[in-house]
């Protein structure tokens, strides 16, 4: 099991949840642009069990969405939705 | 992740959850997609219960089931694993072959006892009797692979009386199961049509992904979950995998050349609207908002894209054909009748 963290907590849909900047315990392949960013809770996935792809059970993972200008700046409107384990969320 | 091109050596996690799924999707296809396929045939004069038994008649002697015991607690575990692994890919192959024998009768393709009544909702006497699976996992597997080996057998039987009888074509056949065998779009095509006519499906698969899929008689595959996105005249969406290329490939195909590029991957994300009009001509209202599904293993995500007006009472299939590969990912709508009509006299013309 990776992403052991006691700190984790669940969340709900409508949650304003933020990307923990660093965790190094957590799943690695969050992805970068996303750390530290916050964002909404929009989709509850569960735990998902995918042996194809790794052998571990990952932590429940949720759908976060961000707006673009707040994950890279500028004044775009546009939304970016994206799928992170729950060891990296904390309440925004 | 990386795409895999072979099944990549992995460990289960959970072997009973394993079995229990390969336990209640053999039955769930046996006794809601196969048997009631074989009664309607046979009900409405396609062909007799004897043409079945004249053809299993004529089906090479069945295999008998080796498996070499060996020794050691780490052989028994990864032999386990590896017959589960084995049950899995033969159950795939039993949906795939009994989409194969959807033979339509007067129009009509099928029936399915799918409903309340073989539920047991109204009374338990009409429910469809489950098979018990009991004892150790060893055990279970062994029956599963008994039961497994008989079913492939009746419908391997049930296959060529069809054939024998003249329902099936031997050529349609062989086409079928080429295409059948192979993800595609097409399957995504189908999903979309089918969302498109029948709201309880569209829900149950923006609900539950792949596994909604079997209504289809579409294996639904096995990589991770199905994230279906739903465009709406508020919203627009856009799927791309920012780290690799995830896609629900193993049920929709390969993705088109694009969507692994740097350039597509870096650009979506820092204008979506931009890069939609740049890259493939998609110009999306500015009242209509524009969401990117950044892609992962365990999450793969499918566009679900708005039906084209001008299609009111269009059949299934016809919807389907309205269907790209790029509106599955959101760098397009599904096609209008017309764009329909004028790719067909492109490719006529070439």
């Amino acid at each position: 099991m990776s992403g052991g963290d006691s700190s984790a907590r669940s969340f709900k849909i409508g949650d304003r949840v933020r990307v923990k900047s660093a965790n190094p315990h957590g799943n690695p392949r969050t992805p970068a642009y996303i750390l530290g960013k916050a964002g909404v809770v929009t989709a509850l996935h569960g735990r998902i069990d995918n042996p194809i792809d790794h052998r571990d059970i990952y932590p429940p993972l949720y759908t976060v969405e961000f707006e673009v200008r707040e994950v890279f700046g500028g004044d775009n409107a546009d939304r970016l939705a994206v799928d992170i384990h729950e060891e990296w969320l904390e309440p925004a | 992740m990386a795409e895999p091109a072979a099944r990549p050596h992995s460990h289960m996690q959970d072997f009973e959850a394993h079995v229990r799924a390969v336990e209640e999707d053999l039955e769930y296809y046996r006794t809601k997609r196969f048997e009631p396929r074989v009664i309607h045939l046979h009900r409405r004069g396609a062909i007799t219960f004897y043409d079945v038994i004249e053809a299993a008649a004529k089906l090479p002697a069945a295999a008998a089931a080796t498996h070499a015991a060996q020794d050691g607690h780490e052989h028994e575990h990864d032999e386990l694993e590896h017959r589960i692994r084995a049950l899995e890919d033969r159950l795939d192959l039993y949906v795939k072959n009994i989409a194969l024998t959807g033979v339509a009768v007067r129009g009509t393709r099928m029936v399915i006892d799918d409903g309340r009544i073989e539920r047991g909702d109204y009374d338990p006497f009409f429910k469809i009797a489950k098979k018990p699976h009991h004892g150790t996992l060893a055990k279970r597997v062994a029956h599963l692979e008994a039961d497994i080996g008989r079913y492939e057998r009746l419908l391997a039987a049930f296959t060529e009386a069809l054939v024998a009888a003249g329902a099936l074509k031997p050529d349609e056949l062989a086409r079928q199961r080429a295409q059948i065998g192979t993800p595609s779009f097409q399957n995504g095509a189908r999903i979309v049509a089918r969302a498109w006519i029948d709201p309880v499906f569209k829900q149950a698969l923006i609900e539950k992904g792949r596994e909604a899929v079997r209504e289809l008689d579409i294996p639904p595959g096995r990589l991770g979950k199905m994230g279906v996105a739903d465009n709406t005249d508020a919203v627009h969406n856009v799927v791309v995998c920012t780290l690799c290329s995830c896609y629900p490939y193993d049920l929709l195909g390969d993705t088109p050349y694009w969507y692994k590029t740097e350039d597509y991957r870096h650009k979506i994300m820092r204008d979506p609207r931009g890069t939609l009009e740049e890259m493939f001509g998609l110009k999306v209202p500015a009242e209509r908002a524009v969401r990117v599904h950044d892609s992962t293993s365990d999450v793969r995500w499918m566009v679900l894209p708005r039906r084209p007006k001008g299609t009111d009472g269009w059949s299934e299939d016809e919807l389907a054909t309205l269907v790209t590969r790029e509106s599955l990912i959101g760098a397009a709508e599904a096609l209008s009748p017309a764009e329909r009509d004028a790719r067909r006299r492109g490719e006529a013309a070439e």
